[in-house]
């Protein structure tokens, strides 16, 4: 099997092993550097003298961020929810002209993915109004 | 001059790139948001650094 061969087989790949790294990569340097900000904001509060607010800034966005839901536009759910259709529609024209080859799908299956983060978004919108 | 690793095996078509054109915008969107993790991990970085380094001059 040549390169190329290999290449036209598999090229789909390099979007999920991209996505795999850049997760571990991101988990393993923010986890570093959110014990290196909490060593050093220890030591500030050790010899008493106050914290750099881009210190704070930093620990507040690696710790509270997750605990506490952001205030969100509200119109935000409802521009995700365009975003995602025009994606699905995107990649259901693409999957449209190209239907005849036999990796197709995959525009298919991206088209479909993007349609129902869509749908659900046009829910939660709907719902959070209404709330 | 085809390189000697290269002998043999088929040259890349034309095809190939005619068929994959279109990844170069996905490539250039994951380029770039390594160049932004990477900008983002320096500016961190060096806000840690510069906090470190106050401190142990006063």
């Amino acid at each position: 099997m040549s390169f190329e061969e290999l290449f036209r087989d598999f090229w789909w790949l390099m979007f999920p092993i991209f996505g795999m790294g850049m997760g571990l990569l991101g988990m393993i340097s923010s986890e570093r550097r959110s014990r290196e900000v909490m060593n050093v904001i220890k030591s500030y509060v050790d010899q008493g003298k106050e914290v750099p607010p881009e210190l704070l800034r930093m620990a507040q966005s690696d710790w509270e961020a997750p605990a506490q839901p952001q205030q969100r536009a509200p119109n935000s759910n409802l521009w995700t929810f365009f975003t995602f259709a025009a994606m699905a529609a995107g990649f259901s024209v693409a999957w449209w002209y190209v239907r005849g080859e036999l990796w197709s799908i995959s525009f298919l299956v991206v088209a479909v993915t993007f349609g129902v983060l869509a749908f659900g978004a046009l829910v939660i919108a709907i719902t959070s109004r209404r709330s | 001059m085809r390189p000697v690793w290269a002998a043999g095996r088929p040259e890349m078509t034309e095809e190939l790139f005619r068929d994959f054109w279109w990844l170069m915008f996905p490539v250039f969107g994951m380029v770039m948001a390594i160049l932004g993790a990477v900008r983002n991990g320096a500016y961190q970085d060096r806000v840690i650094r510069d906090a470190r380094e106050n401190l142990e001059r006063n």
